[in-house]
């Protein structure tokens, strides 16, 4: 603004304001006008008053008519103008059609992904919808009590018979108290119609109240839903059940007569629709406790604890003060009882230390297993670990999708150049490339939809469910779609802005390099596929060998042959006579009566056991189980001290046999001759068994005692047979001949053993599949780039030949990178696999150690299997004749 | 009155633009304005009132020469069209009318 060699000019500042804020088609002639008053006003006063001026006027032109845009001959172009996007398309199509290897390779690994990705929502979906449909549901809760005893703290959920009408009674905040019982008469029994003869066995027997059909709300479609259970003996089906014993019939009124005795009938007074697979229970068939008493005086004992109890609060009830008071049931009728029927100090102090809490009944069955309720129970860290492996194979499968985009930028670049040079605004290009990838988000959202339904039965196999797609919900195909969108604008961002700068002068001139920082984008890439695979790889290995181990370690008794017949207490009497004719037959070698078996979930008998002067404190606790003579030698258990029951001993019905664990627990040098207690007497130790397993290897091997007793539901078939099915021939002859109206029941003890560790092999299964399908797209990945990478230095690889290098050093050259980025994928995956497979394996008591083999197993699988990948292109490269790539030059 | 209603000051602006003919542009508007109204004149009101003439249609513009004066950049002149002539005719009769009619006493000064 000072006069001197540079002529007056108007303040710069506000003539870029000017330009800023006036409308175009008013610009020019307004800053020509106030230039040319600037200028005359130089002349006639001074530049500082010419300025001050300019700016006045400045001012008093703001006005909205100054920046009111014209309204425009041709509009600006729309979000989606149709001609420009049917041209985005075409060229998208094109591009496809062009190039079907890499085309395929994106889809494909994208759709892989997808698949998964859809599979494992479902899953989730249904895990986490357990219990959802009860209308009054966030009143329902299930009773636990938490106790310490000896330091250790439980959980519970089995309570006394007469706690749910004291409840009802002396709480008026408890609109409604259910409970039920599946410990006594729910196992082993075969049911018929009372007007026929064949006896079928069942399971999914309950004993229930009418309060706890009413808590849970179950839908009948027969019967009276209010009266159903109110008197004794009768008996409520479910739909299923109603269909394969009454087809066509109306099942009410009719009876059942159990386990052939007409003295247990029950008769039917309702049908209720099958409990749904999101029911955290499933039973078939509910019988009514009334009247019913399961040993004399049974209603009425604080002491024992079989019945599972559920509560319907009143709305507005405050939760924690309902547990707080509940505990006043502890002092009013636990301790009385328990005093009066002779408790000691230790009883007493469990029974104070009782903690009372409501569980929301949406939370059942997501509740990690602590407690022991005999019910199937989700894992709340398997839904975790799901959903993280399908994100993570999305991300994959992404990182796929944008890395063959940037790599194969050098064919667009020209086509971005020429576009720039016509007109087009980096904002067009940016669009034009995000077109492109939702078209492919879209393809690879349909193929993946396709295979995910293709895939459905498999994988339901795989995790055990049936999951069905919700095709009903109106919420699916709009969810998918914004998926599709979403996922294809996310991927497709970073090649879009990648491609779309590229400057058109320098690519017309042929400088295509912009390599070398979209070039360590994709090694992180490929890095990041890689360490996610190889951890995959590892849990794969791991589980398999801990399986392996699991299946393979020494149990202690002989599994092999070992034939299991249920329902033998059917035969009462006549089952001296069977063994009899069993042993008879040939391929037989021993045979046992006993239901105690090494197998989850079978019978268990669960107390204390001391020696003189223990105190009671430090009583064992320990598993009494009633076995016969034959037992030890049936199940090929090992003495390591002492001898086996003997017929010829009539002393030995005050005789037990204890295990190792017992014996050390016992503190018992020479543990034969010794006298033991428990609750039912005195016995005389006669023998020490080597320790064997008998739950599922997560569990530390407890101490146990075996006794002669009688436990007649199933007998044990030791077998020496080459043809088992000739075998089982025989024993079936043999079970008709004595039972003809029962089908025979029977299973192999290994397979029953396998079963127990299912879960464990479908996890290893699941691991396996996921595990290969992450290695196969990041293999895609790495296929599609060193192609490309081979295609790019082409000529390089030709000069080099010429100029005399061996195919093993071109070989060695090319794949080099890679097997780097694959050993630091490695490197970086050992300890987040460690530590997850360190914290899966505390699960189980008896574990294989993480040996660094496994690891290095799973290390030279990934290099082989990318050198594998790169291998075929790089070997071609540099077996080629120079001549094809220089003869353009 | 038919035609479009014309403000004062925009009859004046009008008025100037068919007196500057051909050579009617924003700052010769209102340099001339200026010299003959006793009120300054400031180059926005100037150009808005322009702007409206023009979008009544008593105005067309072209663009005309740069100078080196105005940096380079065109001037926008503005020339009165029939519909802009054919009001200022009306105006102007009202006016005169009303003039005419005016009896010797109303004003000390004389009817001129």
């Amino acid at each position: 603004m000072t006069p001197g060699a540079t002529p007056p000019r108007p303040p710069r500042w506000a003539k870029g304001l000017l330009e800023r804020i006036t409308a175009p088609h008013l610009l020019e002639e307004l800053e020509g006008d106030l230039e040319e008053l600037f200028h005359r006003r130089v002349r006639e006063y001074s530049p500082r008053k010419a300025c001050l001026l300019y700016l006045l006027d400045l001012l008093l032109l703001l006005h909205p008519r100054l920046w009111r845009r014209k309204p425009t001959a041709h509009p600006p172009t729309p979000l989606f103008r149709m001609t420009l996007l049917r041209n985005y398309l075409t060229v998208a199509l094109r591009t496809l059609a062009r190039h079907k290897l890499y085309s395929a390779i994106k889809i494909g690994g994208f759709a892989a992904g997808i698949a998964a990705c859809l599979l494992i929502a479902l899953y989730i979906r249904q895990e986490l919808g357990y219990d959802q449909h009860y209308a009054q549901g966030d009143r329902v809760y299930r009773l636990l009590r938490r106790s310490a005893l000896r330091g250790e703290a439980g959980v519970g959920v089995h309570f006394p018979a007469p706690l749910a009408g004291t409840l009802r009674a002396e709480y008026p905040a408890l609109e409604k108290v259910g409970h039920y019982n599946a410990a006594f008469e729910t196992k082993d029994i075969q049911i018929r119609r009372s007007d026929r003869p064949e006896s079928l066995h069942e399971e999914g027997f309950v004993h229930v109240n009418q309060e706890w059909v009413d808590i849970l709300e179950l839908p009948f479609v027969a019967g009276n839903p209010r009266e159903a259970l109110t008197q004794p003996r009768t008996l409520v089906i479910t739909q299923r059940k109603a269909e394969k014993y009454f087809p066509g019939e109306d099942p009410i009124g009719k009876v059942f007569i159990f386990n052939d005795d007409p003295q247990r009938q029950y008769r039917v007074t309702g049908v209720i629709r099958d409990f749904p697979a999101t029911s955290h229970v499933q039973y078939d068939f509910l019988m009514s406790l009334a009247g019913k008493e399961f040993w004399p005086g049974e209603q009425t004992n604080w002491r024992t604890s079989n019945y599972i109890s559920y509560i319907r609060v009143r709305r507005g009830t405050d939760i924690a003060q309902l547990e707080r008071q509940l505990l006043a049931i502890v002092k009013k009728h636990f301790l009385p009882y328990v005093v009066k029927n002779g408790a000691n100090a230790e009883e007493i102090g469990w029974l104070e230390s009782f903690r009372f809490e409501l569980q929301p009944v949406k939370e059942i069955y997501l509740n990690r297993a602590e407690v022991r309720d005999d019910l199937p129970h989700g894992d709340l860290r398997y839904i975790w670990l799901f959903g993280s492996v399908a994100v993570f194979i999305l991300v994959i499968a992404s990182i796929n999708f944008i890395n063959l985009s940037t790599a194969r930028s050098a064919n667009r670049a020209k086509e971005v150049g020429i576009r720039k040079v016509i007109g087009s605004r980096r904002g067009s290009l940016v669009r034009q490339f995000l077109t492109e990838s939702l078209l492919y988000s879209f393809f690879s959202f349909a193929v993946g939809l396709l295979l995910a339904i293709l895939l459905l039965p498999l994988f339901n196999g795989l995790v055990g469910k049936s999951l069905t797609f919700p095709w009903r919900t109106w919420w699916l195909l709009p969810v998918l779609v914004a998926g599709a969108g979403g996922v294809g604008l996310l991927a497709g961002l970073y090649p879009a802005f990648y491609l779309s700068a590229f400057q058109p002068i320098r690519v017309l001139k042929g400088h295509l390099g912009r390599g070398s920082k979209a070039a360590t984008t994709r090694s992180v890439l490929v890095v990041f596929q890689f360490s996610v695979s190889i951890v995959l790889m590892l849990g794969t290995l791991v589980i398999g060998r801990q399986m392996h181990y699991i299946l393979n370690k020494k149990v202690g008794f002989d599994k092999e042959q070992v034939l299991l017949l249920e329902g033998t207490h059917t035969l009462n009497e006549k089952i001296v006579a069977f063994r009899q004719q069993m042993l008879g037959l040939p391929q037989v070698r021993h045979v046992s009566l006993s239901d105690f078996l090494p197998l989850a979930g079978r019978k268990r008998n669960n107390g204390p056991m001391w020696t003189q002067g223990m105190a009671d404190a430090e009583k064992i606790s320990s598993q009494h189980w009633n076995v016969d003579h034959d037992y030890l030698k049936t199940m090929g258990l090992k003495l390591v001290q002492g001898r086996d029951f003997s017929a010829q001993m009539p002393t030995d019905s005050g005789a037990v046999i204890i295990n190792q664990s017992l014996a050390e627990a016992l503190q018992l040098k020479t543990p034969v001759g010794e006298r033991i207690f428990n609750w039912r007497g005195a016995w005389t130790v006669i023998g020490v068994v080597e320790d064997f397993h008998f739950e599922s290897m997560k569990e530390k091997i407890q101490p146990m005692g075996l006794f002669l007793g009688r436990s007649p539901n199933t007998l044990l078939l030791k077998v020496q047979a080459t043809d088992m099915t000739a075998t089982l021939a025989a024993v079936t002859g043999v079970w008709k001949q004595f039972s003809p109206h029962q089908p025979i029941r029977y299973a192999f003890l290994d397979q029953q053993y396998a079963a127990m560790y299912a879960d464990v092999a479908r996890t290893g299964r699941i691991f396996s599949s996921f595990a290969l399908l992450a290695i196969v797209i990041a293999c895609l990945g790495l296929f599609a780039l060193s192609a490309f990478m081979v295609e790019q230095r082409g000529k390089e690889i030709s000069i080099r030949k010429v100029l005399g290098a061996s195919p093993g050093h071109l070989v060695g050259l090319l794949t080099l990178n890679f097997v780097r980025l694959v050993l630091i994928a490695f490197t970086l995956a050992i300890p987040l696999a460690w530590y997850l497979m360190r914290a899966w394996l505390e699960d189980f008591a008896y574990r294989i150690p993480l040996q660094w083999e496994l690891f290095a197993l799973a290390g030279l699988s990934a290099v082989a299997v990318a050198l594998l990948t790169i291998g075929y292109q790089s070997l071609k490269a540099a077996l080629a004749n120079p001549v094809d790539h220089l003869k353009s030059e | 009155m038919k035609g479009t209603q014309l403000g004062e000051f925009e009859e004046l602006v009008l008025l100037t633009v068919a007196f500057l003919y051909d050579e009617a542009y924003s700052v010769a508007v209102m340099e001339e304005l200026s010299r003959r109204v006793a009120r300054p004149m400031v180059l926005g009101v100037v150009h808005r009132t322009m702007q409206r003439l023009e979008e009544k249609g008593l105005v067309t513009s072209r663009f005309g020469e740069a100078t080196a004066e105005r940096g380079g950049r065109r001037k926008r002149l503005f020339t009165v069209t029939a519909a802009g002539e054919r009001a200022l005719q009306e105006a102007r009769r009202i006016r005169n009318e009303l003039w005419g009619g005016i009896p010797a006493a109303a004003f000390k000064g004389g009817v001129a």
